[in-house]
């Protein structure tokens, strides 16, 4: 019933339950061992009523011992209970357990996707796939078990109610399955109704986010009026659209409620007549009864196993979309190792052509030759490349055409991690994770000892300012804990790539939020970790662009220019441009502090 | 099954706590009192509709069967046909009476909570987080509501049936009742409460690891490129799955906790059966009871076992519920400290504002943020503050715009005190141009407009072209209507300072007050910013917190704040020639400047 009802809705993503069934497989005897229990639940349910009615009709009515029939079905007590609770402890257990592995399934498939994937790909989107979306599968997979179960007590029920009395059996369960029907139905229609509600939910969040914080606007033109109109629009909604919903709730609610009890209403009606004329004992009458109130949970139970499976289809099919997304940078097959020893860090860029949309391209037939251990300064306007360089060196993504490599070796046949052990960016814009300061900054080498760490700390200038936080190397920062400032932050990043010491390392505008006479302190640090390290520096602040050996001009997707710093100053007048634009925005305040 | 909700026990209610709440709410649902006393009713009526089902099959059996009498057994039938029929529109109605009330009280909940929170001062937006004043308007408002769906029904219909069915079931036979309350309230009343708490702290558990463990897959995700950069993708995966197995056992322990006690209503409801079985038909064989009763008695356990189960469920909810509104009422509570004075004055059109001696403190620090500060800015006169960050030159700002008020001195406007003003002439003389342009969900039109909502289109277009950047938004394919928010329409930061700016124009104040951003644009639109601003500026007097040489520069007079204090003010010359701190200012300026001309090498 699961398998068939999940293939029917399945056609167009039968790779989602594919993807469901290969996790299942592996967890088959836990889910085994939840079915074998719920039959058992199953069955010790299933005898009460026949337990009781014959209770009444010996005992009761008749000359029998009530104490052996009321203990049989104390016993029946004891064996329900115990595979009830059983039965519901596998049916989560193994459900959690398919949530869990699917989401570090997700977790590890996404960390390896490649940077253009996450560029087009909203965190938002990919947190909902690891969150509600396996929600919505985990709420299907506890049902597998559970309805296994129920299906065998209906069934069982069916056929002791038709063996007893076959038209009565068939008039009292005629509306039974409309319960099943209503259900699956409700499901359907709730679903969109409690999506509506959510929508309108979140609208009226984006006002309220909005008017927190624009709320120096509001303030700014006291324009309270037109926030407080567009906030009563919204809560209007939402009153609209939940009433909707109540709407649907109350046509199908009160109807599941009842139509059980026009089964019970046929048993007294029909059965209360067979007993009068003798054909039925009044405990078999009882036994239909109760046997029609087992029935309602059950069959409900089946309509929501229905709608449920096909929401967690349309979640696997969310969920398979991502993991059967292919990282468009990876590994080759046979990696190539790197030359050691003598000079290392020869970096060159042939004819390297790459856009970041097809027919845009950012860099054209670029070339550039750094020999090892020599620094370069990359200098150009905004959306000049610059940062493309850095980022194609470490295969963030590939180049279109052309090659790039590091040791005479296309860096296309290194290993991943041997490429950006080798390779260190450091970026403007710094991500530091939740965890201590020195393990932020151990982050490339986790097993780096302390006296690395601060020596890496001291190269960058952030030694000092660690050493005053509350916990010194100890304190917590990231976004939930301690802030630190751009520049200190930009600093910790720095001391982050020193740590890994990497054969070439690239300074991508990352001293930008350092104070300008701070910056100065680390330049002098700076010398030492670029002696002998083949440094690729972009910056705008001529005195970080004066730490390299050589300045390259980029313009136009090509090299406008080479040479020293002074040079091009006194030559070129592009140089000159683009250096005026780039520190136009230095500020006062900076430079005062 | 109901979401279960949960409490932190910080945030329980006392019973004097819990009673304010209450009446608060009783209150505040004044205007849907006729639907909630319909609500109520309906939810009598289909109570007794539950009830009478069991009844009547006890009515047929007896009167009819036992007595061998059709004529009852065919009353009986038709009793429950009316029954069933009368329940179903019972129960339609109690959904939808329910759900109005409700509904119409969290909308009035919302309007209410942000008319008072928009009503508060900026200091209050400073000591509250965001998120946190978002999370009253959104999560709390939404956890009631889901209890107004799905609990509030069941929460009362469930205590309601389980009363009448004890009264019916003492009614029928006290002796039966008594051995199964005898039996069933014990065992299942403490399971119930045990449950209740376990599951509590449970959940609670459970709530506070989905959050680490969501922020973690959350850093992950965002911080993927420096995880790739440094090839650590493995480790990364490692302490994702430490996190994420927690969370796994702690869903382990919740399950477990409703397990047994699942187990145990199980055990217990056929328990019952046995006991009804056995004590019932000892009864019936004495004569003291009718078959019948035995047999309603078995149809009517489950009115006792649904009842307990949802109630122990819901517990939780409704204290969590109760702990919102709490929450909600404070906050309604709260009285604005920057506030219009009862009989506000107009302010004249043109005149000097003026700081006497102003000091300020932000809430819960000793030390003040500005301390004794007069400071005038004549009609068309622009003065900047300059100093090192954190000195007071934003809150100097703040103070001149009554974004808040002063902790001792005043302000004054052409010789009122602004704290006489109306809110309404003191921002249309003054008005205050944030250092980012915040756009709000809508057209560039709405978000120009914001400023004067009565403006006209050809108003806005004005202000565009007053500080000459109508034809910027013009070359948009959708001109000025276009939905800042869409995919693809992303604003420039240099458009969105544009947007601030014509905000600006379009209220034509006497006086703008600036805070410069320090955020750099590209050198194309900067120039257009630039220009902008300058026309903006021009015969209007100017305070502009200054990030940059040029604009100090332009300024009539600046003014150097530090420590708190007003340590120097005059034009650049005078304070150049001082030698004091706007010296040293300067000269730290120029120093880090690139020696860099255009022209220079020629």
């Amino acid at each position: 019933m699961v398998k068939r009802s999940g293939r029917a809705s399945s056609t167009p993503g039968a790779g989602g339950w594919a993807l469901l069934r290969a996790v299942l497989a592996e967890q088959k005897f836990g889910l085994i061992a939840g079915m074998a229990v719920g039959l058992a639940w199953s069955a010790g349910k299933v005898t009460v009523p026949k337990l009781t009615s014959l209770a009444v009709d010996r005992a009761i009515l008749g000359n029998g011992s009530l104490a052996f029939w009321a203990s049989l079905i104390a016993v029946m007590a004891f064996i329900a209970g115990i595979f009830t609770a059983w039965r519901r402890w596998f049916a989560f257990r193994e459900s959690r357990l398919t949530e869990t592995k699917l989401r570090e399934q997700l977790f590890a498939h996404v960390l390896r996707l490649h940077v253009g994937y996450h560029d087009h790909t909203q965190t938002g989107q990919l947190m909902s796939r690891a969150s509600s979306d396996l929600l919505q599968i985990q709420g299907f997979v506890v049902m597998i078990p559970i309805t296994a179960s129920n299906l065998a007590m209906v069934m069982a029920i069916v056929v002791i109610l038709f063996v007893q009395q076959p038209m009565l059996a068939l008039i009292a369960l005629a509306p039974l399955p409309f319960l099943n029907v209503l259900a699956t139905r409700f499901s359907r229609r709730i679903h969109p109704a409690v999506l509506a509600v959510q929508q309108e939910q979140a609208q009226l969040a984006t006002v309220v986010e909005e008017s927190v914080s624009g709320v120096r606007v509001i303030k700014g033109f006291g324009a309270h009026e037109v926030t407080a109109n567009r906030l009563r629009k919204e809560a209007d909604d939402i009153r609209t659209v939940s009433l909707d919903a109540a709407r649907v709730r109350s046509s199908f609610l009160p109807a599941l409620d009842l139509l059980p009890n026009l089964g019970l209403l046929a048993v007294l009606a029909i059965g209360g007549h067979r007993v009068l004329n003798g054909s039925m004992t009044r405990g078999q009458m009882l036994e239909f009864m109760q046997y029609i109130g087992l029935l309602i949970f059950p069959l409900r139970n089946l309509g929501m196993t229905v709608a449920f499976g096909q929401r967690a289809a349309a979640a696997l099919l969310r969920v398979n979309e991502v993991l059967t997304t292919a990282p468009a940078v990876a590994d080759p097959k046979a990696p190539v190792t790197l030359p050691e020893g003598g000079a290392v860090g020869a970096v060159r860029f042939e004819h390297v052509t790459f856009g970041y949309s097809a027919d845009s391209p950012v860099l054209r037939e670029f070339d550039l030759t750094i020999p090892a251990g020599a620094s370069v300064a990359l200098v150009g306007g905004t959306g000049g490349g610059k940062s493309t360089v850095a980022r194609l060196l470490i295969r963030f993504y590939d180049v279109q055409s052309g090659c790039i490599q590091l040791d005479g070796v296309d860096v296309r046949d290194l290993s991943l991690r041997v490429l950006r052990q080798e390779v260190s960016v450091v970026f403007e814009d710094t991500f530091l994770f939740h965890d201590s300061v020195g393990a932020n900054i151990a982050f490339a080498r986790p097993d780096a000892p302390q006296a690395d760490v601060e020596a890496a700390a001291r190269l960058a200038g952030a030694h000092d300012f660690i050493l005053e936080l509350p916990d010194g190397y100890g304190t917590v920062i990231g976004e939930r804990g301690y802030s630190l400032s751009g520049g200190q932050r930009q600093r910790i990043a720095l001391a982050r790539a020193i740590v890994a010491n990497p054969r070439v390392l690239v300074l991508d505008d990352a001293t930008s939020a350092v104070d300008p006479s701070k910056e100065h302190e680390i330049r002098e640090a700076m010398r030492t970790v670029m002696d002998g390290r083949t440094t690729i520096v972009i910056a705008h602040r001529p005195g970080t662009i004066a730490l390299a050996d050589t300045v390259v001009l980029l313009d136009d997707g090509g090299v406008a220019a080479t040479g020293t710093h002074e040079q091009l100053l006194a030559t070129n007048e592009r140089y000159r441009v683009v250096l005026a634009a780039l520190a136009a925005d230095d500020d006062v305040e900076e430079a005062v502090s | 099954m109901f979401a279960a909700g949960a409490i932190a026990e910080e945030d329980k209610l006392d019973r004097a706590e819990t009673g304010r709440v209450l009446r608060r709410s009783l209150q505040f649902a004044q205007p849907y009192r006729r639907t909630i006393w319909w609500a109520i009713g309906l939810v009598c009526m289909s109570t007794t509709c539950t009830l009478a089902g069991p009844v009547l099959v006890k009515f047929g059996l007896d009167h009819g069967i036992g007595s061998d009498n059709a004529r009852a057994l065919n009353i009986a039938v038709a009793g429950y046909v009316l029954v069933v029929i009368i329940a179903y529109f019972v129960g339609r109605g109690q959904y939808l009476a329910i759900n109005r009330a409700g509904e119409g009280f969290l909308r009035d909940l919302r309007v209410t909570v942000f008319d008072k929170l928009q009503a508060q001062s900026m200091a209050y937006f400073d000591r509250n987080k965001a998120g946190v004043l978002v999370s009253r308007m959104t999560a709390d408002i939404e956890s009631m509501g889901e209890l107004i769906q799905w609990g509030l029904l069941q929460f009362v219909g469930a205590g309601l049936l389980l009363v009448m069915t004890l009264i019916l079931m003492t009614a029928m036979s006290w002796q039966l009742t008594l051995m199964v309350v005898l039996f069933v309230a014990p065992v299942l009343g403490v399971a119930s409460i045990r449950f209740q708490r376990q599951s509590n702290a449970a959940y609670l558990d459970v709530r506070e690891r989905v959050g680490t463990n969501l922020s973690n897959l959350q850093e992950g995700i965002t911080g993927v490129r420096v995880i790739q950069a440094y090839g650590r993708e493995a480790e990364q995966e490692r302490r994702f799955v430490v996190t994420n197995r927690a969370l796994y056992g702690s869903h382990l322990h919740s399950v477990k906790v409703s397990t047994w006690y699942f187990g145990l209503v199980e055990w217990s409801g056929i328990m019952s059966i046995a006991l009804i079985v056995g004590v019932g038909g000892f009864l019936v064989h004495h004569g003291s009871v009718k078959f019948g009763t035995v047999a309603a008695f078995v149809l009517l356990l489950a009115n006792l076992f649904d009842p307990v189960q949802q109630l122990s469920q819901l517990y939780n909810t409704v204290q969590s519920a109760a702990a919102s509104l709490h929450k909600l009422y404070a906050l309604m509570d709260a009285e604005p400290d920057v506030a219009e004075h009862p009989r506000p004055v107009q302010l004249p059109s043109e005149g000097e504002l003026v700081a006497h001696a102003v000091t300020f403190a932000y809430d819960g620090t000793e030390r003040p943020a500005l301390h004794d500060v007069s400071l005038g800015v004549k009609p068309g006169e622009r003065v900047a503050l300059v100093g090192p960050t954190g000195a007071g030159k934003s809150t100097l700002a703040k103070l001149l715009s009554r974004l808040y008020d002063p902790t001792s001195g005043y302000v004054t406007y052409g010789d009122v005190d602004v704290r006489l003003a109306s809110l309404a002439s003191l921002r249309e003389r003054v008005v205050v141009v944030p250092q980012e342009g915040f756009l709000f969900g809508g057209t560039i039109m709405d978000n120009i407009r914001i400023a004067r909502p009565a403006a006209t289109d050809d108003d806005v277009a004005a202000a565009l072209v007053a500080i000459g950047a109508l034809e910027r938004f013009q070359e948009f394919p959708e001109g000025l209507d276009t939905e800042v928010r869409e995919r693809g329409s992303r604003l420039s930061a240099g458009e969105r300072q544009l947007v601030s700016l014509a905000r600006a124009a379009l209220v034509d104040p006497a006086v703008l007050v600036l805070d410069e951003a320090t955020s750099n644009l590209d050198p194309g639109t900067e120039a257009v910013v630039e220009q902008a601003l300058e026309r903006l500026m021009t015969g209007r007097s100017v305070i502009v917190v200054a990030h940059r040489l040029t604009t100090v520069q332009r300024a009539d007079r600046i003014a150097v704040i530090d420590h708190a204090r007003l340590v120097e003010i005059g034009t650049h010359d005078e304070l150049m020639a001082l030698g004091g701190k706007y010296h040293a200012l300067a000269s730290a300026w120029a120093r880090s400047q690139p020696v860099i001309d255009p022209s220079a090498g020629r």
